[in-house]
């Protein structure tokens, strides 16, 4: 995670990405027991979002260094990375409010809980909404919180579903 | 409590406390978990996979 991480950086710093966060079940991690998961995701803000080719100055600065791309993922060390460009307001206001965290020396930018909380809901899988339990559970984010911040964008009903499917009737 | 009960109580409280490594410590858990999956996954495509056809000899048995 560290190479991810000095690499993530790189591509900030040459102005290959606007700004960048790691989210999933790698940023769930943070607050939560170990999870199994196979990739790494990172949310990338890019200085010309409207182009149709968008993460390909990404995979070229990623080749440029010796990290050529496998199927949907850019093997990083241990971790395949995939690119997921902003794709809505609330994914540029997780990025925006990502926080810098320390990993082993290297500082790397990672969304923030009741962002990822609200991003999984917003999703909707299974796996998503496990995620969103665990990260109340861990008490990372309140529910509160979490209902605040899906109103603001527009995902309100989503939470009244979750909350009446997997919170109403806990014991 | 029945036995089972505590048994499932102190696992859990045990579970827990994988929350309160470190991050990095976590990372490293999950690629541990990573590997052992996609060996599984190797292993079961392997196993899925059809077996080459075997080649007939020349005088037919």
């Amino acid at each position: 995670m560290k190479e991810v991480a000095a690499l993530l950086n790189a591509m900030c710093d040459a102005g290959v990405v606007r700004d960048y966060a790691l989210f999933g079940a790698v940023a769930q991690m943070r607050y939560t027991e170990p999870v199994a998961t196979l990739d790494a995701d990172v949310l990338v803000a890019v200085p010309e979002p409207e182009r149709i080719d968008v993460l390909n100055t990404i995979y070229e600065f990623c080749r440029e260094r010796g990290y050529a791309p496998e199927g949907e993922a850019i093997p990083v060390g241990a971790w395949p990375v995939q690119f997921v460009p902003v794709f809505s307001e609330l994914t540029r206001d997780a990025v925006a409010a990502a926080e810098i965290v320390d990993f082993e020396g290297v500082p790397i930018r990672v969304v923030s809980a009741s962002y990822l909380a609200v991003i999984a809901l917003g999703v909707g899988r299974a796996k998503d909404f496990t995620r969103v339990l665990a990260l109340m559970e861990s008490g990372a984010v309140a529910p509160e919180a979490i209902a605040a911040l899906a109103a603001r964008h527009g995902l309100g009903d989503n939470w009244q579903r979750f909350a009446r499917r997997f919170l109403d009737d806990r014991g | 409590m029945t036995e089972v009960e505590r048994l499932f109580e102190r696992q859990a409280r045990w579970q827990r406390q994988r929350q309160a490594l470190s991050w990095p410590e976590k990372i490293r858990l999950a690629e541990r978990m990573r590997a052992t999956a996609e060996a599984f996954r190797r292993q079961r495509l392997q196993r899925l996979a059809p077996a080459p056809p075997e080649r007939s000899r020349p005088n037919g048995n």
